[in-house]
């Protein structure tokens, strides 16, 4: 079984792209340029391949098989658990995942909560799972985009989002109530690629794991 | 037939969402690749047993974990008893095996072949019906057994077509025996069982981090994934295990290797003391089998000597399922995907021709050939049309009892006897 000796590592648009290709091009696992790889979205490079997908889509791409290796957020993984094998903290692209509301909203602690927390978020499955386990009822208000408009406007309580510096939720006069999690980028495997086609994959998880314990 | 009702909706013509149509190409990969499953099966001394598709839910309940169970299709039978779509076909032909089966002596070698549903839908396939085809050794305890289940697996997959394979072997009792041994308070330990089903190596190493005790299963831990090769791994292992329930994991996976290799499949054999399973079922020497291409395990199985207890029989047992969806997607994905079957013969007619063309059909049946006898005389020129349509390789248009014209992937026509064409077409000459 090593017809294919390639290995294939998908990596995300977005915010985490930068942080990926310095930590491939330092592991020396593969050079590119965001550039070179927005064009053309599948990059080959001696012994690996790179392609570039939505940041959602890498866990499909792994746990399908059609990419060895991914560097995906966190936060991503938090709403889609699959059969993949999350390896490494890559350690960048770091952000929290909170509770925001209203400026002059009289929510705080969980005892000032209502019976009925609506929210809104775009990481549904995490927030309803986290205000489950602390015994709150909670109605969950999917949304795809400008989640912080949505309690201006009444739509809901408060809202569960991602956050670098915070600087968005004071703009929008949100401030954090609780902290639900913290996201950094992580590399995961697909199950199958581990074992079958183990040496080569092995050498690039060593290689990345090293690029990450070397920036310190 | 209902009468047609005067509604202009028309019926949902896509199915149920999560059930899919095999259409005739899949459909015959896939139904061909269960026969040669259980026909392997049947040549190891396997019997075949068909269990039904729906089984009380208090049976079913028995041998699944919480989150199986929520993902079975349930409902309420006429008697208010819950019963249940089958999720796995392991559990009924243990009841089986316990019921009907009980004074039928042991051990017993089964297989079965069978849809089994979910209501989830999985992430990316979008399906809630798959289908299985599986084989249990019931009341045999031992490596001896193991590497049996382990080789017909291997052999299955061979025989399916499946050219490029290989099986990892691992024991649940060697993971069970670093979690007794190893030093931890009891949350943590929660912890670390739930980020090694979550197969999450960053939390169970920040979890292990932190903890100030350390032991060499600690490390043992920490290197899951990468526990895996050859007889090496065992004397890695070996040095590192402190605990007699590992140490004893670790002497029958020796063995079982060793008997692997007398059954002639040591290069397809791997030994994996990361194997992350369902450890509350599997009691002893668990498996998988990977194919090419498809980045989930086609073949999985092991030892559950637990199950059958709890169905009155205490029996030991081992014994493994093959995902049949995903043997077809290898034998359809691979580099050379099987040959589609073909019709042997379009057969026309005109005039008097049809009992012609009747009895030569039956004719090249009786030779295994695939023969369509068309329902409408047509003329020879238009029978040309009809057999680009069917496509078949012999075009045999029958006009009358003593001549037919016989055509090979349209090139010359030749007039002929029809008893000389079968003759012919069954001798393999054309």
């Amino acid at each position: 079984m090593t017809a294919q000796v390639n290995v294939s590592i998908a990596v995300p648009t977005g915010a985490l792209l930068a942080g990926a290709l310095r930590l491939l091009a330092r592991s020396r696992v593969a050079r590119l340029s965001a550039d070179e790889l927005g064009r053309q979205l599948l990059v080959e490079r001696p012994g690996v391949r790179v392609i570039l997908v939505r940041p959602a889509d890498v866990p499909a791409y792994v746990d399908h098989g059609a990419a060895d290796l991914g560097i995906v957020g966190k936060d991503v993984l938090w709403e889609t658990p699959g059969s993949h094998y999350e390896l490494v903290d890559l350690r960048f692209g770091e952000c929290r995942l909170v509770l925001a509301v209203p400026d002059k909203s009289r929510l705080n602690g969980p005892d000032t909560w209502p019976p009925l927390f609506r929210i809104a978020t775009k990481y549904p499955r995490t927030a309803a799972s986290w205000f489950e386990s602390r015994g709150q009822a909670v109605e969950v208000v999917r949304l795809h985009g400008s989640v912080e408009l949505a309690p201006q406007v009444g739509l809901v309580d408060g809202i569960v989002d991602l956050t670098a510096s915070g600087r968005t939720l004071r703009e929008n006069r949100l401030r954090v109530a609780a902290l639900l999690g913290s996201s950094t980028a992580r590399l995961i495997a697909n199950q199958a690629s581990l074992k079958t086609r183990t040496q080569a994959v092995q050498a690039v998880i060593s290689k990345l794991r090293e690029g990450v314990n070397g920036a310190g | 037939m209902t009468e047609r009702s005067e509604s202009t909706v028309t019926p949902q013509l896509g199915g149920v969402p999560g059930f899919r149509d095999l259409l005739p190409a899949e459909a015959e990969i896939l139904r061909e690749a269960q026969e040669s499953l259980l026909a392997e099966m049947r040549r190891w001394g396997y019997r075949h047993v068909i269990t039904p598709l729906v089984e009380n839910l208090d049976v079913l309940e028995v041998g699944l974990g919480p989150e199986q169970r929520r993902r079975l299709f349930k409902f309420a039978d006429a008697g208010g008893d819950v019963i249940a779509l089958v999720g796995e076909r392991t559990v009924p032909v243990a009841r089986v095996v316990a019921g009907k089966l009980r004074s039928a002596k042991l051990p017993l070698r089964l297989c079965y072949a069978g849809p089994v549903l979910s209501t989830d839908q999985g992430r990316f396939q979008q399906r809630r019906e798959t289908y299985q085809v599986g084989a249990e050794l019931i009341g045999a305890p031992g490596p001896v057994a193991d590497a049996e289940v382990i080789a017909l697996a291997a052999r299955c997959l061979e025989a399916a077509g499946i050219r490029r394979y290989q099986i990892d072997v691992g024991h649940a009792e060697f993971f069970h025996g670093i979690m007794d041994a190893v030093k931890l308070p009891p949350e943590v330990k929660a912890g670390v069982r739930g980020a090694l089903a979550a197969r999450d190596f960053v939390a169970l190493e920040s979890l292990l981090e932190r903890t100030s005790l350390r032991s060499a299963e600690h490390e043992l831990l920490l290197r899951f994934p990468a526990l895996r090769g050859g007889p090496e791994i065992l004397a890695a292992a070996g040095g590192l295990v402190r605990n007699k329930r590992s140490e004893q994991a670790l002497a029958e996976l020796a063995q079982v290797r060793e008997l692997l290799i007398t059954h002639g499949l040591g290069d397809v054999v791997n030994l994996d003391l990361g194997a992350l399973r369902d450890f509350d079922y599997y009691t002893g020497v668990i498996f998988e089998g990977y194919g090419p291409e498809v980045g989930r395990p086609v073949a999985q199985g092991g030892r559950y000597d637990r199950l059958l207890e709890k169905f009155g029989r205490p029996a030991p047992a081992t014994g493994f399922m093959i995902q049949l969806d995903l043997v077809s997607e290898m034998l359809t994905q691979g580099s050379r995907p099987p040959a589609l079957p073909r019709l042997d013969a379009s057969l026309t007619w005109s005039g008097n021709g049809l009992a012609t063309a009747v009895r030569l059909g039956s004719t090249l049946r009786l030779f295994g050939m695939r023969a369509v006898v068309d329902t409408e005389a047509r003329s020879q020129a238009e029978s040309k049309a009809w057999w680009r349509a069917v496509g078949a390789v012999n075009l045999i248009h029958c006009h009358s009892e003593s001549s037919v014209a016989w055509t090979v992937r349209g090139q010359r026509t030749r007039r002929l006897p029809p008893e000389q064409v079968a003759g012919r077409l069954a001798g393999g000459l054309s």
